[in-house]
């Protein structure tokens, strides 16, 4: 079982060692096949992992497999090691197979892009980061596959480095993501300090000797920790990279900033559930935090107009869900709605990208529309993605969001204001996802969709940045020669009919009063947990969670049904009157604006100052001009001596025997 | 004769050369002076030799003396170079070693 | 095995002096092999150095100066092992380089090129305060001519800013030295600068308090450190790219190793009572070094002001004074990689500039990476080493030093973690303005050539290297570590208990 553990990590190391090394020697398509099929590869040896563990004893599902000593010295015990347990194995199942179907749609979507190798061999080492992050044993190593996630996304953000936004983008995200890594780092401090160990399952085992409830350190620790959490998972106020981070390419943004990376921090949060249990201040934080997010980012997606923004800023709203789920103690609901997530949100992903390959680059919503009839398989993916995010049933993401709710209601107290604001977000995620579908596919044909209904795929004339209009240098491949939509690729089809047949029946794996095997099968991982168990949702309160939930979504679909399609007129009538509200929103309520003002100025300020006025000052002035000054004065004393007359030297030389002399003499 | 007063005529020699050398500024004279302060000098070493009875001192001013030669020599021919070259006689003019 | 120090030594002097006798374009191989033969010697002590054996080992010792009680004592341990692997490894490829891109006056060149090796060598081997004092004034010559001659534009007033700052510090610390000998020979012992001698026989903390300060004033110009960094500037701008790979990547480490191998074991009641003031120093150069390297506009001085930074981090973990001594092995880890990281980067800073048609500036560079992927993913490695990203040797080096600093004194980790994040800013500004981005106006990229690939790929291969297992040097350095920061514990530990009995 270790065995195909390590395969499932190693198989992205060496697609993308293969393809780094081969970029220049190997025909076109061919590194995408061969990262396609590393990361399949990875996935079948993820299933046998799954396999295996199921077959061992309820007690012996906690396995750490050890490779070789990383750095254990000055009290730390880091090595190079990995836990398989139910939770790293769910993890590791549904990235490797949702990384899969995503290469497989690249292979097609970029087929056209002259970085095409370079772009598997970001795409492998992000998988295996990621793949590290959900598999190590201790926090130093964790901390690695954080940091590598973090450089992956950034390489991938940055993909089309030619253009000034995308790489500003990575930047930000690098920056942020930096700075929650330094959380984590300092949060370790203090679990290290605490417990003498950075091995999980030590750390675990020692925590409630090691700290009190709500100890002082322990809270401070989980605290940083939780910035970590938010710094990747994109939650207020650490989010604002996530938008940005659209400039990649679009399976980029299905993968990462959907699918898997961002939901590092639910996964973290549930790993350390000991920590967060002992220190449960910390941990309604965390669950305020989400809480808020899912509405911050809800009424941003309501207004954005740019297509894979509105699906960015659900899937900061869909992750306040997990956050808020697993903050509060609902470990398998968070992982439910993590996995059935990864698989809508991936889905509308790849139809977004499908329909922006229609538009030939652009993303602005303002300008789509019509798409119905020209893409039918898009639309139909489309559609399922967007029932499955609004939560109506059978379609999964329903099965996941109404157990996080009716858990939250179950925990009682104040959770359940949390509950009721998450049913607004409810209502909210069902109006702008299909404001998004109708808007994009819906009303009259643009002349891009006339023009795709006559079989002619649309090209731009010269190809500009959609963000600021400057025309793109297409070097690097921006956006290539051709476009790809999935009407006409059949790796394409492949990989989003998979993922949507996933994301309408990935429910089932979870059904209230009918099935629970998520909730059996992640149990080992949780046996050290109070509240796995006692969060048990009552029958009653289960089918009136799911009824509400169920109206909302459809309450969400029939509005924006009225807003966008049957009344057009009306958006724009309701904008005018709320402007100052639609103005708020549009500037995602000034979260740049104020970070800027906060802290980018400030440190910009005080970089000019200490280049104007330490520097000249104090550096060069007071301590190099006093040192060299010194030296000055002494040799200017000495030059003065040397006139080059020779009878000046003469005399010097007369007076220096004679005094030496005069010496002798009188010390005689 | 107490050997007092050759000790102070060559002082006095001495000195006087010391003087020229440092106050004069034509390099003939310089040279002369410095023939002075050797002749001084010479005459306070037979001095010598001649109270310790030794010869020793009388060989050293013979040395000297061969020594001057060679130096007024090269002194000379310096002094008559400078001069073919239409340099300024005047040794102040020739201070390159200024720091 | 027996490993002859002196061999490694003053193979590079030899090298360099036999250089200058032959004819002028042989003079770059004669250098190479100056500089090849101590890298395999220094591997070959890799393997052979015994991990069980404590204390000094392949010690070389013979009275040289019997009067002044100084000896010609080489050994080595935990401590200076890996960095003197990482200074003929350094040099290695320096001279390499040179052999590719040969200066003019190349056996000039040549020799002071060897005189450093020697210094630096030197520097890191000599268990003698005399000697190690000797070798690190050395240094400085050599350097002086290498920026005088063949630097850039008013290298003269570089030069002379660079040696007379340094040297002040150098003098003061020979001053200091010669104190240290003559005070702790008082009791009637014999004059000896041996660092056994001078441990056995401690100075008293009053005149320890007087001696280190002037230590470590000499330590901290050649690092350098905020605020004695003023003769940086002038000096890296000015210094021929492969010197000032070996200057950036080794010199400043002496500094770093002379706290670990003078100070700390010899003035341990001054550093105990100085703690608080180096900290704070340490914490300024990581925040000034940080903010500056992203105000700046030429590569060498992002990653001159980079280096203040990350040396700061090297003096923090220095003087963490934690009991587990993570803090002081984190700075020596620290100390190699950075030096293993900040050589290559100055190394492509000269193909950078070859491309932007000479410009060292990096407004005038970008787009780059197109045509050049292979230079672009050996910079890309070398500059998340740079900002020590987790996964990096950097990074456990600077893990240890901030939880040193966390077990010590927490505010300070705090403070210092800053550093981290500005790090990622001006490490990847460099990166993006250079290599991303529009093509600059002058900017014609083209691929590295396989000769830049020989001197650069080891380089970064032995960063990868590191990165997979920091453990190698870690286990190395651990018991001599701890042997030197021992008495600064024991020194805290009895002031404590003395503060506990007094009330």
């Amino acid at each position: 079982m270790t065995t195909s553990a390590w395969i499932v990590l190693l198989a992205p190391l060496a697609g993308f060692l293969i393809i780094a090394l081969t970029s220049k020697v190997l025909p076109w398509r061919a590194h995408g096949w061969i990262g396609t099929l590393a990361i399949a590869v990875s996935f079948v040896a993820a299933i046998a992992t799954l396999v295996a563990l199921e077959g061992r004893g309820e007690e012996e599902r906690q396995v750490v497999s050890v490779a070789w000593d990383y750095a254990v010295a000055g009290g730390v015990n880091a090595q190079v090691a990995i836990l398989i347990d139910p939770l790293s194995v769910l993890m590791i199942c549904v990235v490797s197979g949702v990384s899969t179907l995503i290469h497989l749609y690249s292979v097609s979507y970029m087929a056209s892009d002259r970085g095409y190798a370079r772009f598997f061999a970001y795409l492998n080492f992000f998988v295996f980061s990621m793949l590290l992050l959900v598999l190590a044993a201790n926090f130093l190593l964790l901390i690695i596959g954080w940091a590598f996630v973090g450089a992956a996304s950034y390489f991938l953000i940055s993909f089309w480095y030619r253009r000034r936004t995308a790489t500003a983008a990575g930047i930000k995200a690098f920056v942020i993501n930096v700075a929650g890594d330094v959380g984590l780092v300092l949060g370790t401090f203090f679990i290290l300090r605490g417990t003498g160990s950075i091995d999980f399952l030590q750390v675990f085992e020692r925590i409630p000797e090691a700290f009190g409830r709500n100890d002082g350190d322990l809270v401070a620790g989980a605290l940083l920790l939780l910035v970590g959490a938010f710094a990747k998972s994109a939650q207020v106020p650490f989010h604002t990279w996530l938008p940005d981070a659209m400039e990649g390419p679009t399976p980029v943004s299905a993968l990462i900033h959907a699918a898997t990376m961002v939901t590092a921090g639910v996964y973290l949060i549930a790993r350390m559930h000991p920590i967060f249990e002992q220190a449960p201040a910390a941990a309604d934080v965390g669950a305020i935090v989400g809480c808020a997010t899912l509405l911050i980012a809800a009424t941003i997606g309501l207004v954005v107009t740019d297509l894979k923004r509105v699906i960015a800023y659900s899937t900061m709203s869909q992750i306040g869900y997990m956050i808020m789920a697993v903050s509060s103690a609902a470990y398998a609901a968070g992982m439910f709605h993590f996995m059935t997530h990864a698989f809508f949100k991936a889905l509308l992903f790849m139809a977004a990208g499908s329909v922006i390959a229609a538009m030939a680059g652009t993303q602005d919503l303002d300008r789509m529309g019509g798409f119905r009839r020209a893409m039918p398989f898009t639309y139909g993916c489309m559609i399922i993605g967007g029932l499955a995010l609004s939560g109506v049933p059978p379609f999964s993401g329903f099965f996941s969001k109404d157990e996080i709710l009716g858990l939250l209601v179950e925990r009682g107290g104040w959770h359940v204001v949390l509950a009721v604001l998450g049913y607004v977000g409810a209502l909210m995620t069902a109006i702008y996802t299909f404001r998004m579908i109708f808007r994009a596919f819906h009303g009259d044909p643009v002349p891009e969709a006339q023009e795709l209904e006559h079989g002619h795929l649309y090209h731009a004339p010269e190809h500009t940045n959609p963000a600021t209009g400057e025309i793109e240098d297409t070097d690097v491949g921006f956006p290539g020669a051709d476009h790809h939509i999935a009407e006409r690729e059949g790796t394409m089809k492949i990989a989003m009919g998979g993922l949507a047949i996933l994301a309408t029946l990935g429910g089932v794996v979870q059904i209230p009063k009918v099935n629970e095997s998520l909730h059996t099968f992640l149990e080992p991982a949780f046996h050290d947990s109070r509240l796995y168990e006692e969060l048990e949702p009552t029958g009653g309160l289960v089918l009136l969670g799911m009824g509400i939930g169920t109206l909302l979504g459809l309450l969400g679909i029939f509005i924006a049904y009225q807003l966008w399609v049957a009344h057009p007129e009306r958006p724009a009538a309701i904008r005018a009157r709320l402007s100052g509200l639609h103005r708020f929103f549009v500037n995602k309520w000034y979260f740049d604006e104020a970070i800027d003002l906060l802290l980018v100025r400030p440190v910009a300020w005080f970089g000019r100052f200490c280049n104007s006025t330490i520097e000249r000052g104090l550096v060069n002035g007071a301590l190099v001009g006093g040192a060299s000054g010194a030296v000055r004065a002494a040799s200017a004393a000495v030059r003065g001596i040397q006139t080059g007359y020779l009878r000046y030297y003469a005399a010097l030389l007369l007076v220096g025997l004679t005094g030496l002399g005069a010496y002798f003499l009188i010390s005689a | 004769m107490s050997m007092e007063w050759y000790l102070v005529v060559s002082a006095l020699i001495f000195t006087i050369g010391a003087g020229g050398v440092l106050v004069r500024r034509n390099p003939l004279v310089i040279l002369l002076c410095l023939e002075l302060m050797l002749n001084g000098s010479n005459l306070a070493l037979v001095t010598f030799a001649r109270t310790h009875g030794n010869g020793d001192g009388q060989i050293f001013a013979l040395i000297v003396m061969v020594v001057a030669a060679c130096e007024v020599a090269v002194g000379l021919g310096l002094i008559v170079a400078i001069f073919r070259r239409r340099l300024p006689i005047d040794v102040d003019e020739l201070r390159e070693l200024q720091g | 095995m027996t490993i002859h120090l002196s061999i490694l030594i003053f193979w590079p002097l030899v090298f360099g002096v036999a250089g200058t006798l032959v004819p002028r374009n042989a003079a770059p191989v004669f250098a190479l092999v100056g500089a090849l033969v101590p890298l395999g010697y220094a591997v070959l002590m890799l393997f052979d150095f015994d991990l069980a054996a404590r204390g000094l080992q392949y010690l070389t010792d013979d009275e040289w100066i019997p009067d002044l009680g100084i000896h010609y004592r080489l050994g080595v341990d935990g401590l200076n092992l890996w960095l003197v692997a990482l200074t003929t490894l350094l040099f290695a490829a320096s001279a390499l380089w040179l052999v590719f891109r040969p200066p003019p006056r190349a056996s000039l060149f040549a020799l002071h090129f060897g005189v450093a090796e020697t210094a630096v060598l030197g520097a890191f081997l000599a268990q003698d305060l005399g000697l190690f004092v000797l070798f690190f004034d050395l240094m400085l010559v050599p350097f002086y001519f290498l920026v005088g001659i063949w630097g850039g534009p008013e290298r003269i007033a570089a030069a002379v800013k660079m040696v007379v700052y340094t040297l002040v510090g150098s003098l003061i610390m020979l001053a200091a030295a010669a104190a240290t000998a003559v005070l702790s020979a008082r009791g009637g012992n014999d004059l000896s600068f041996a660092f056994s001698d001078l441990v056995a026989n401690r100075l008293p903390e009053s005149t320890q308090k007087w001696i280190f300060v002037a230590f470590a004033l000499a330590f901290l110009i050649k690092m350098p450190a905020f605020p004695f960094h003023g003769w940086m500037p002038d000096a890296y701008r000015t210094m021929p790219l492969p010197a000032l790979a070996v200057f950036s990547g080794v010199v400043s480490k002496v500094a770093a190793y002379g706290f670990l191998r003078v100070t700390l074991p010899l003035f341990p009641d001054a550093v105990h009572d100085f703690q608080t003031i180096l900290l704070v120093l340490a914490l300024l150069s990581i925040l000034y070094g940080s903010v500056m390297a992203f105000t700046q506009t030429n590569a060498r001085l992002i990653l001159g002001y980079s280096s203040v930074a990350q040396l700061g981090f090297i003096t923090l973990g220095l003087f963490a004074a934690d009991n587990a001594a993570a803090g002081a092995q984190g700075a020596l880890m620290q100390s190699i990689q950075h030096g293993l990281v900040v050589a290559p980067m100055l190394l492509v800073i000269v193909l950078l500039a070859e491309r932007a048609a000479g410009s060292e500036d990096i407004r005038d560079m970008g787009g780059i990476a197109f045509r050049a992927p292979v230079l672009a993913g050996l910079f890309l490695v070398a500059t998340l080493a740079t900002l020590a990203m987790p996964g990096s040797a950097n990074f456990a080096g600077e893990f240890l030093i901030l939880l040193g600093m966390f077990n010590d004194q927490q505010v300070f980790a705090f403070i210092a973690s800053i550093g981290v994040v500005l790090a990622g800013v001006y490490a990847l500004r460099l990166y993006i303005r250079a290599m991303h981005n529009r093509t600059g106006p002058a900017v014609t990229s083209f691929e590295m050539s396989v000769r830049d690939g020989l001197v650069l790929v080891p380089l970064v291969l032995a960063i990868v290297a590191f990165a997979l297992k920091p453990q190698a040097a870690l286990d190395h350095a651990e018991p001599s570590v701890k042997r030197a920061v021992a008495p600064v514990l024991q020194a805290g530990g009895s002031q404590q208990a003395a503060t506990e009995v007094r009330p």
